[in-house]
């Protein structure tokens, strides 16, 4: 009989993908099964639907990218994941700090601004666009093409709870050596 | 302890419950009067703040708000009491949260596991049937009785992955932890079903093998067909074939008590309002 501590030990691993060949027989059955790859998709699923509604923006453009899906299942393989949603969303809108592109980390640090501001959090949060906001939002809301980035100048969007509506945002001329509020 | 003996009074016909998540006054108002009792999920009405898991005020008022028309049973998701090293803390706090604001007739919970060392699985592993796993799970379901003094039922979770090497058949694990424990059973129709599908089992002879005097629950929900396997999502309405089975079930087990037509919210806006109220009136026809 297999040990309960091997076995589950054994399946989380196989969920996550971290274990590709079990010395364990029965383990080694379930990696070798279809359902292993149908319990990877329903783990991730769930992960997919409560990320889809909490982080709006960033699910958005991750599916505008093209790489949502992607991404959330690598977050699932790679992080222990919480089973409430709004833990859930601020650990996978932190995880998208380091992604390579910025537009992804400048979205995802302003979702995450905006749930901990709107959870009560008295901290204001500032976050740098490389291009208008608005244009993103929009695009994002109308399937559209993402207004591109624009070099001559950057959005400071401040996000707090003593703000209007919670969030200011001024455009500033990137002048070599020195800024400028406009 | 609070074996289901103790409460056990059979009705001519079982009661009818569904499961509300709050946040849809309209939907609670409209089914409140075709059911006699809502089936709450506290992992499910719960909010994580600093890392500690609670109830949403806001909804337990919801409920408030219909308790003289309902009663009210719990059904969880994240205890895992078949975790290998220990169970979830967090979830029986939230359950005693819930005990304190409302009388439960009964709370139940799922055969399985959701946290293997301390890491969330994502899903439910099914626990294998051995003598080491019953021992674990009657020791936790005697904590519950002493904790809780009302009924605690088990329901059988689903199997996708291929059956671990077992012990005991499936009836014959329920009934050794049943008559160990003297805990109860929820039922799951479609879970049958999907078990008979993906694994073959024969529901018929589940059955017959299984002592269905400590059965007092009965759940019903429709799910999907996904890659070759029936999966247990409650996402549509009753398959006319499990309510074939339900009617069955309802005339095998002597001590149920309650039938409960479960969707999940996120179905609501598929289903729609109407349907679920359909569903319901259907279900109780059914029971009658």
């Amino acid at each position: 009989m297999i040990r309960l501590e091997l076995y589950q030990r054994g399946l989380l691993d196989l969920v996550k993908k971290r274990c590709v060949a079990p010395e364990d027989p029965y383990l080694r059955r379930v990696a070798e099964s279809r359902a292993l790859v149908v319990v990877r998709e329903i783990a991730v699923w769930w992960r997919v639907f409560q990320i889809e509604a909490q982080c709006r923006f960033t699910s958005r453009l991750l599916k505008h990218l093209r790489c949502f899906h992607e991404v959330v299942t690598s977050y699932f393989n790679s992080n222990r994941t919480s089973p409430f949603v709004e833990e859930l969303s601020r650990d996978f809108l932190g995880s998208l700090r380091t992604h390579d592109l910025l537009l992804i980390r400048t979205i995802a640090q302003f979702e995450y601004a905006f749930v901990e501001v709107r959870a009560g959090c008295t901290e204001g949060f500032e976050i740098e666009w490389d291009r208008h906001p608005d244009l993103v939002f929009q695009a994002l809301d109308n399937g559209n093409e993402l207004p591109a980035p624009e070099p001559e100048c950057v959005y400071r969007m401040r996000i707090a709870r003593e703000l209007p509506g919670m969030v200011a945002c001024s455009r500033e001329a990137v002048v070599p050596g020195d800024s400028q509020t406009e | 302890m609070a074996s289901v003996d103790a409460k056990s009074s059979p009705k001519s016909r079982p009661a009818l419950a569904t499961t509300y998540e709050g946040d849809d006054i309209a939907l609670l108002e409209r089914i409140v009067p075709l059911i006699d009792v809502i089936e709450i999920s506290p992992d499910a009405i719960a909010r994580s703040d600093a890392k500690r898991a609670c109830l949403r005020p806001e909804v337990l008022d919801e409920y408030a708000a219909v308790a003289k028309s309902v009663e009210f049973i719990a059904h969880g998701i994240g205890l895992s009491i078949g975790s290998f090293d220990r169970w979830e803390e967090g979830y029986l706090h939230l359950l005693d949260g819930l005990f304190e604001r409302f009388d439960l007739e009964w709370h139940s919970e799922h055969l399985a596991c959701t946290v293997v060392a301390g890491e969330n699985v994502g899903t439910m592993f099914p626990l294998p049937r051995t003598e080491e796993v019953l021992d674990l799970v009657c020791g936790r379901i005697r904590l519950l009785q002493e904790r809780y003094r009302v009924p605690f039922l088990l329901e059988h979770v689903i199997h996708l992955l291929p059956d671990a090497p077992a012990e005991f058949t499936p009836a014959g694990f329920l009934n050794a932890i049943t008559s160990r424990t003297g805990c109860g059973l929820v039922l799951d129709a479609y879970n049958l079903e999907c078990d008979a599908f993906n694994q073959g089992l024969d529901i018929m002879a589940f059955l017959d093998e299984l002592d269905l005097g400590p059965v007092r629950e009965l759940h019903l929900a429709g799910g999907v067909q996904h890659n070759g396997f029936h999966l247990d999502i409650h996402s549509g309405r009753t398959r006319d074939r499990t309510l074939v089975l339900a009617r069955e079930i309802v005339k095998r087990a002597p001590g149920l008590r309650v039938v409960t037509f479960e969707f999940l919210k996120e179905a609501i806006m598929l289903l729609g309002h109407d349907s679920i109220c359909d569903e319901l009136t259907r279900i109780r026809q059914t029971i009658k």
